[in-house]
């Protein structure tokens, strides 16, 4: 096992020699800049991703009415928060939002991964485009919720929201019990990209 | 419809074979590397320096060859270790640098001096 680990960290070093050396390099000839790296990966840490979705959720919970602005008209209630350019562009514009309550759970399904609404979700998870998640999901919802560790009371009803290229969907969960002190950003890190799917539900921490 | 290019980059290897590791909605990286080995590559496709498709062939490739290789269970399976070897082969397919030019630049690196099985020393 020792040896194992020694060879595991000697082959991290040259993988992470021979990235380094090849940037240096491009960077070098003018290829690229030493800023290139972050100004990609920014579009995925900071600009698109599941902390958009989250902060809409977060403001809904904490705003009745922009709650009922979100589900009603998702892209304008989407651009009412500072959300980097893009967000309520081309790809927003045809985002809907449904919201959980009254005894009613959504959830979320898509065919295509172009069809994911990833401003708000950030990327999906690997099982998403199983054709079997998909069928069953579609056929046997609060079945696939189970599995899922989620078990929706029999009373509630499930309905399931094909996403396509015209409309994205996402769910707004229901808040969670025991968070009435909690601020917009705390309650924001409890929205999961699984409870905005609806394979889940948002848990106070 | 897919107007900003990580995007469509990203979405276009979801749920194929080359699909990049992931959790929360997010992309995984392990190591700093694996972060600048996926920026630099997004990056010189973006620039139009090569095809992200044939990017994804090469990186297609080099995970066959890995397969071919390895046990399926093998636990020293790394993503990153064969998305770098598909960016040096683009890298050196579209002439932005050569295998020599590459290999000299890792003899210099500051781990060169390192005993590393299978570096060039």
């Amino acid at each position: 096992m020792t040896a194992q680990f020694f060879y595991d960290a000697d082959r991290e070093k040259k993988n992470a020699a021979r990235a380094k050396a090849l940037q240096a390099l491009l960077i070098e000839k003018g290829v690229i800049t030493s800023k290139t790296v972050d100004t990609v990966l920014g579009y995925f840490e900071t600009k698109m991703g599941p902390f958009n979705g989250a902060k809409a959720v977060a403001r809904a919970w904490v705003d009745p009415a922009y709650k009922e602005r979100l589900v009603a008209d998702t892209a304008a209630a989407l651009a009412e928060l500072e959300f980097p350019e893009g967000m309520a562009g081309a790809e927003g514009e045809h985002m809907k939002a449904v919201a959980n309550g009254d005894g009613v759970h959504n959830l979320i399904i898509c065919t295509l991964c172009s069809c994911y609404p990833w401003p708000v979700l950030g990327l999906p998870p690997y099982w998403y485009k199983d054709p079997t998640f998909r069928s069953r999901a579609a056929r046997e919802p609060r079945a696939v919720l189970k599995e899922f560790g989620l078990e929706v009371p029999s009373e509630t009803e499930i309905k399931v929201w094909d996403s396509s290229a015209q409309i994205r969907w996402f769910v707004v969960p229901e808040r969670p019990a025991g968070t009435d002190g909690l601020s917009e950003e705390q309650l924001a890190a409890l929205v999961t990209p699984e409870s905005m799917m609806g394979v889940a539900v948002a848990k106070a921490a | 419809m897919l107007t900003n290019f990580e995007q469509f980059a990203v979405t276009s290897m979801m749920g194929a074979a080359d699909t990049p590791p992931r959790a929360n909605g997010g992309l995984c990286f392990s190591e700093e590397w694996e972060r600048t080995a996926f920026g630099v590559a997004l990056a010189l496709a973006r620039e139009g320096h090569f095809e992200w498709e044939d990017f994804r062939q090469q990186l297609i490739v080099s995970i066959d060859g890995w397969e071919k290789s390895h046990e399926l269970d093998d636990a020293s399976w790394n993503y990153y270790e064969r998305w770098l070897a598909a960016l040096e082969a683009a890298v050196v397919e579209s002439g932005l640098s050569t295998r020599d030019e590459i290999e000299a630049r890792v003899a210099e690196s500051e781990f060169a001096d390192a005993k590393i099985p299978g570096a060039k020393q």
